[in-house]
């Protein structure tokens, strides 16, 4: 579920990242309004964050199948921390997790906080979870609801990968496909989620019903919320139809270029020589336009070998000096 | 299961011993490296998925790098190499979906199709080797700090600390309760879905008690939430960060737009 910086154009990872940043940013301002009045909750966070990353490492077995899976923790940590702080919690653990493990990109981390993080925290858990769960009573009620909002969260990603992958025009698999594709493996790994949400939940409440008692977390409310989606729905809109036209021509430089001469192809000169060069290049290139040619994978090869020589050399040469 | 728990530990550790070398790398400001890393990234993969051979030069800047800090770039490509099945998986519908030819290798058509899916596994192994000597010559804790210098609010980079720091004594725990676990379970090596349940729940109830005597302990020497800045005065902005960051940008902005590759090739050609 990371997304690799290869699946992304620049165009997406900077509208996904300045999506997540703006969600990031309001939510370290409300958390940071509720630290001042109790400095346990940054410690706790803190904590939290950790807990997660070391429950990601323990796989449970996925009956039947002889696969495993492990907990992504969006709908748990805004269970238990409520959505806000869960929502930085979760993100300190995808940074960590790009940073120190190279587990997902450093360009798509926009892609992957909002994915995995905001989808999971802002959307799933205020409309899914919390309506279901209601004041966390029964366990039937919180069964349900962890599975249901496991299962949207992971849908929902699956939904918003597909985007993201889509709109930097690298896949040639067409949208309908690419869907197929992604559905059902999210779903079942949604289902997983929820399953060990739960499991987790039913510890939590067999131990410390209290954690899980009450609304004591100030989630987005009702108001919050509706306050809230016409701008991610307008974002969303804008990046989509921004991230559309900069990539339904992947090379910006000829896109400029025929913004500026009229025409994608630089005027060739009329005169002799270049008529003679242009019958030549037709004969040797097999398809002119195309962008890449094996002579060109051969030198860019040889170029590399060289500076990998030297690069070597370097590193000899400061081991005996 | 434990397997993956300390191996995660050594993972941290190999980053936090890699850090602390002195080499050229080492010694640059955090946030010219980050800077240079991210605008590597914007260039590379802003290169079309048809122009493999552009592509290919963008090794340069992990393998150049790789060598400024003194890390084999033979380590850097075997770490990278797991990113290579998901991309994989993405990638490999291009062959299918793109059959035009693109050039010919004597009686061998290389399709289009063909030369994309090797670029989308070329941009996933760079992007993922400029990252891997980002971290390797920079270390976390210069890192956060150098993230904090460009502007991202210290709440955030306290929170990315917490979590390291405590990251490494909740791996150990966790992998004290699965050694209990597996010594008492005669070899079966899965964990069904309810024992995880209550093995994870377990572990966070401990982690909840550990944040409230954390809490407490910090509140104690006068903790206020905020994580002061640390004896070690701030790293000063160098001559040799500019040069860094100004020589690979102009670098990187010239081979993006005269695309030395083709040029050469048609050179050859004619």
């Amino acid at each position: 579920m990371h997304m690799s910086d290869a699946l992304i154009s620049p165009a997406v990872a900077a509208t996904a990242g300045a999506v997540s940043l703006i969600l990031l940013g309001t939510a370290i301002r409300k958390v940071g309004r509720e630290s001042r009045d109790d400095t346990a909750s940054l410690p706790r966070m803190g904590v939290m964050g950790a807990f997660v990353f070391a429950a990601q490492l323990i796989n449970f077995a996925i009956p039947g199948t002889g696969s495993s899976g492990h907990l992504v923790g969006g709908i748990l940590l805004a269970t238990l921390l409520g959505p806000w702080a869960g929502l930085l919690t979760l993100a300190s653990v995808l940074f960590l997790q790009c940073l120190l493990f190279a587990d997902g990109g450093f360009l798509a981390l926009g892609c992957n906080l909002f994915n995995m993080a905001v989808l999971s925290c802002l959307v799933a858990w205020p409309t899914v979870y919390r309506p279901i769960a209601g004041s966390g009573g029964s366990p039937r009620r919180v069964f349900a609801a962890a599975l249901l909002a496991g299962i949207a969260a992971a849908v929902l990603g699956a939904l918003a990968v597909t985007a993201e992958t889509e709109l930097s025009g690298i896949t040639a698999l067409p949208w309908g496909r690419f869907l197929l594709f992604m559905l059902p493996i999210h779903l079942l790994i949604g289902i997983g989620e929820g399953l060990a949400t739960a499991a987790v939940l039913a510890a939590v409440r067999r131990y410390r019903p209290e954690l899980l008692n009450g609304p004591q977390h100030a989630g987005p409310s009702r108001r919050g919320v509706r306050r809230l989606l016409p701008i991610i729905v307008a974002t969303l809109l804008v990046a989509g139809t921004f991230s559309w036209i900069a990539s339904s021509d992947p090379d910006g430089l000829e896109w400029s270029i025929e913004q500026v001469a009229g025409t994608s192809e630089l005027p060739a000169g009329s005169d002799a020589p270049h008529r003679t060069a242009a019958v030549i290049q037709e004969r040797t290139a097999l398809l002119p336009d195309y962008g890449t040619s094996f002579a060109g994978i051969v030198g860019s090869g040889l170029l590399l070998a060289v500076a990998f020589g030297a690069s070597l050399f370097i590193r000899v040469g400061r081991r005996q000096s | 299961m434990r397997e993956r728990l300390t191996r995660a530990l050594c993972r941290m550790d190999a980053v936090e011993l890699s850090s602390r070398a002195d080499t050229p790398l080492h010694r640059l400001d955090a946030r010219a490296k980050l800077l240079a890393t991210l605008l590597f990234l914007v260039a590379m993969l802003s290169v079309p998925l048809a122009q493999l051979s552009e592509l290919l030069l963008y090794a340069l800047f992990p393998l150049l790098c790789a060598a400024m800090g003194g890390i084999r770039y033979g380590d850097i490509v075997r770490q990278s190499l797991v990113v290579l099945p998901f991309v994989a998986l993405i990638g490999i519908f291009n062959l299918f979906y793109d059959r035009e030819a693109a050039f010919r290798i004597g009686t061998l058509t290389v399709t289009t199709g063909s030369v994309s899916f090797l670029s989308i596994l070329l941009r996933g192994l760079l992007s993922m080797q400029a990252l891997l000597v980002l971290i390797l010559g920079t270390g976390f804790y210069p890192l956060c700090r150098g993230m904090q210098r460009l502007g991202i609010p210290a709440l955030f980079t306290a929170q990315l600390l917490f979590v390291y720091r405590y990251t490494y004594v909740l791996i150990e725990e966790a992998g004290r309760m699965s050694m209990a676990r597996d010594a008492r379970s005669f070899g079966r090596r899965t964990y069904p879905l309810p024992l995880w349940g209550e093995l994870i729940g377990q572990l966070l109830l401990r982690t909840l008690r550990r944040a409230e005597a954390i809490g407490r302990a910090m509140a104690a020497r006068g903790f206020s939430g905020r994580i002061p800045d640390g004896l070690r005065a701030p790293d000063r902005w160098q001559p040799r960060d500019t040069a860094f960051l100004l020589g690979w940008t102009l670098a990187l902005t010239l081979l993006r737009l005269l695309r030395p590759a083709e040029r050469f090739s048609d050179w050859i050609t004619y």
